[in-house]
């Protein structure tokens, strides 16, 4: 399979009073072509920010301080070009046309003194040579792929006029507009209903087979992930712990976090059992542990996993995990050190 | 089934929303001919989409809201209409946790002031001596340090905030809390915690909630009976693994097959019952039945009247479908 995006060892910082919060530590990642991935953790994960540092979009305080982001083969980090002027205009020729993003809250999303046909023709005219006319009809067509009914007359509409699902229907068809390579979809069902969910999620698994775009997908929710990724990360204290395809991670978690997040939940089909929570909460990155991020939740921390952060364990060519647990060594039977 | 704690008979709570003088009047039937029970040590679940009303009868019943109509009885009492001391007494008794662990706690107060604050109320205690150990038994109740007392809500987490709001309930050792909520604003590995605790505290002190929530696998989890609300009824009520395995109604079923399983093979064949359609408005709600718009079993009479409650087995259901 061909790899559409390569993240290499990517390092995003913030600068508050406080000091340099390091929300991402360290990230490696392939996409693959016409895969979903699926990037799990919890708040301050580093999630989101690793996505918004692909995509330029970090906020003023932030900024990448190693690594490399491949797109095609082609750096787009902004350490690689010679000038931040630089480094934005060849952003904004790449965002909505190559990597578009679908973001969690359809309700701030949309500006909402424009009309949508507005804001839907805006990214065709940007990225395109077509017409207003033609980009009208192109537009129309997007609505009509994305289910929203009777699409002429709702383009004249305004954001207000259309409730929380047919919204994120709507940025949906914004992100397909120019037929991106990538789009990378931050929680984008975390504000909506059970149902409404649904529908988006059904949408999204049959647009999967029509379009020609990987998807990464960013959330927290577990069953989310279970029904629509290919592969999943698990991410924890800025850093990846460990990634495989669906079912490497749901039937055979490797990382304790991993093993402890899927504990957490509750999984409906089955007899009710007692959620075994994890303890504690997670570390705080303004002064991240030199080990392995979970060693103070983890309750089988070792000495070792203090001091130094584990090495990747292979355990197949889909599936890995950082965790001194699977090291050489601590299989043998021995305490790593 | 042991004694009855709350018992909500066709309780109705509207909201005057006309806008000027001289428009239409405009009214939101949050909550429109709800009846339901709750038994003493149960968890009784309540769960529905967002603008079904599930947070407005929560509100209602511990009566920061005014019904409507219809009636609430609390321990065999007519609560429905009590004022002043009455209602004081009430409120020592029955408590809620909020949502949103940011906004329920006052920033500028300590953990120890926001924990004492009911007891100050409520004349529990002499001295502020006895009520502090109070505070400091409290916190290690529901997982914190003693020593939290001087600090501030700031420098909690979530989580640990919704344990302080927990603790704040407890101060007046109610018999009946109402959860609004309570673990939809953490994160997972963390409101695993707060649910075991809430399940512990539960087993303790013999409290029975009424746990409001939109996390169908959480609800299922920790209740006893669900009640499934929709557009401002009750559409079905029963024991929660049967509600759970065997839904009834339409919406019921609509809303379960749309839950996401953290399970890839069970989750990827799974079939989902995709609803039609939005959430009408509960300004001008549909005729007859509420659900009928969405339902894919609608027929012409659930148009001209209002299902009642059916009786199947442990289970009641408000659907045409069921009537013998």
């Amino acid at each position: 399979m061909k790899n559409i995006l390569e993240i290499r060892n990517l390092q995003t910082e913030f600068s508050t009073e406080q000091g340099a919060v390091q929300a991402v530590r360290g990230v490696s990642i392939t996409l693959g072509e016409k895969e979903v991935l699926g990037i799990v953790g919890e708040s301050g994960s580093g999630k989101s920010q690793t996505m918004f540092s692909v995509m330029g979009l970090l906020s003023a305080n932030g900024k990448i301080t190693s690594g490399e982001i491949l797109l095609n083969g082609e750096d787009i980090s902004p350490l690689a070009f010679t000038s931040e002027k630089e480094y934005e205009k060849r952003m904004e020729k790449l965002r909505g046309n190559d990597m578009a993003m679908i973001f969690q809250d359809p309700m701030t999303f949309l500006n909402p003194v424009l009309r949508i046909d507005t804001q839907l023709m805006e990214p065709i005219l940007n990225h395109t040579n077509l017409s207003k006319e033609e980009a009208r009809k192109q537009a129309i067509e997007l609505m009509r792929k994305v289910g929203i009914p009777s699409p002429e007359s709702r383009m004249k509409q305004y954001p207000h006029q259309f409730s929380g699902g047919m919204r994120q229907r709507i940025i949906i068809a914004m992100a397909l507009a120019c037929n991106p390579q990538v789009i990378i979809a931050d929680e984008p069902t975390t504000a909506l209903d059970v149902t409404i969910q649904a529908q988006v999620l059904d949408l999204i698994s049959n647009l999967k087979h029509e379009i020609n775009s990987s998807i990464i997908m960013i959330t927290h929710d577990l069953g989310v992930v279970a029904s629509i990724c290919d592969r999943i990360a698990i991410m924890y204290g800025g850093k990846i712990v460990e990634v495989g395809t669906d079912e490497d991670i749901f039937y055979d978690p490797k990382h304790p976090y991993t093993i402890g997040l899927l504990s957490c939940v509750h999984n409906p089909e089955e007899e009710s059992k007692e959620l075994k929570p994890i303890p504690g909460s997670p570390p705080d990155l303004l002064d991240p542990p030199k080990g392995c991020p979970f060693v103070d939740r983890c309750e089988k921390a070792m000495k070792i996993c203090k001091e130094q952060m584990p090495s990747v364990s292979v355990f197949s060519n889909t599936h890995e995990c950082s965790c001194w647990l699977h090291h050489e060594m601590a299989l043998k039977g021995g305490d790593v050190k | 089934m042991s004694e009855e704690i709350l018992k909500v008979e066709d309780l109705k709570t509207y909201f005057d929303v006309t806008k000027g003088l001289l428009s239409k009047k405009q009214i939101v039937k949050a909550v429109d001919g709800v009846s339901f029970t709750i038994y003493k040590n149960e968890t009784f679940g309540l769960v529905g989409e967002s603008g079904c009303g599930k947070s407005t009868l929560g509100r209602t019943i511990v009566k920061i809201y005014d019904p409507t109509g219809g009636k609430i009885e609390y321990k065999q009492k007519d609560i429905t209409k009590i004022k002043g001391a009455e209602l004081k007494q009430f409120r020592k008794s029955v408590q809620m946790i909020f949502q949103d662990p940011y906004a329920s706690l006052n920033s500028r107060m300590t953990v120890g002031e926001i924990i004492r604050e009911p007891m100050e109320i409520h004349h529990i205690y002499d001295t502020s001596e006895e009520r502090d150990n109070r505070v400091r038994e409290l916190l290690n109740i529901v997982g914190l340090k003693a020593d939290h007392i001087r600090r501030y809500p700031h420098e909690f987490s979530g989580g640990q905030r919704q344990r302080i709001g927990i603790a704040r309930t407890l101060a007046l050792n109610p018999d009946f809390i109402v959860c609004d909520e309570p673990i939809s604003a953490l994160d997972v590995s963390i409101q695993a915690q707060v649910i075991n605790l809430l399940e512990k505290i539960q087993k303790e002190m013999g409290i029975s909630y009424l746990f409001i929530a939109h996390d169908l696998s959480m609800v299922k989890h920790i209740s006893d009976r669900i009640g499934v609300m929709y557009l401002g009824n009750l559409v079905e009520v029963g024991p929660s693994d049967d509600v759970y395995h065997n839904p009834l109604h339409p919406y019921t079923k609509a809303l379960l097959s749309a839950v996401p399983v953290p399970d890839p093979k069970l989750a990827k064949s799974k079939k989902r019952i995709v609803l039609e359609g939005e959430l009408p408005s509960p300004i001008n709600p549909p005729s007859g039945c509420r659900f009928r718009t969405r339902c894919p079993n609608a027929t012409e009479r659930c148009a001209k009247e209002r299902p009642g409650m059916v009786q199947v087995g442990q289970r009641q259901v408000a659907c045409f479908l069921y009537e013998k």
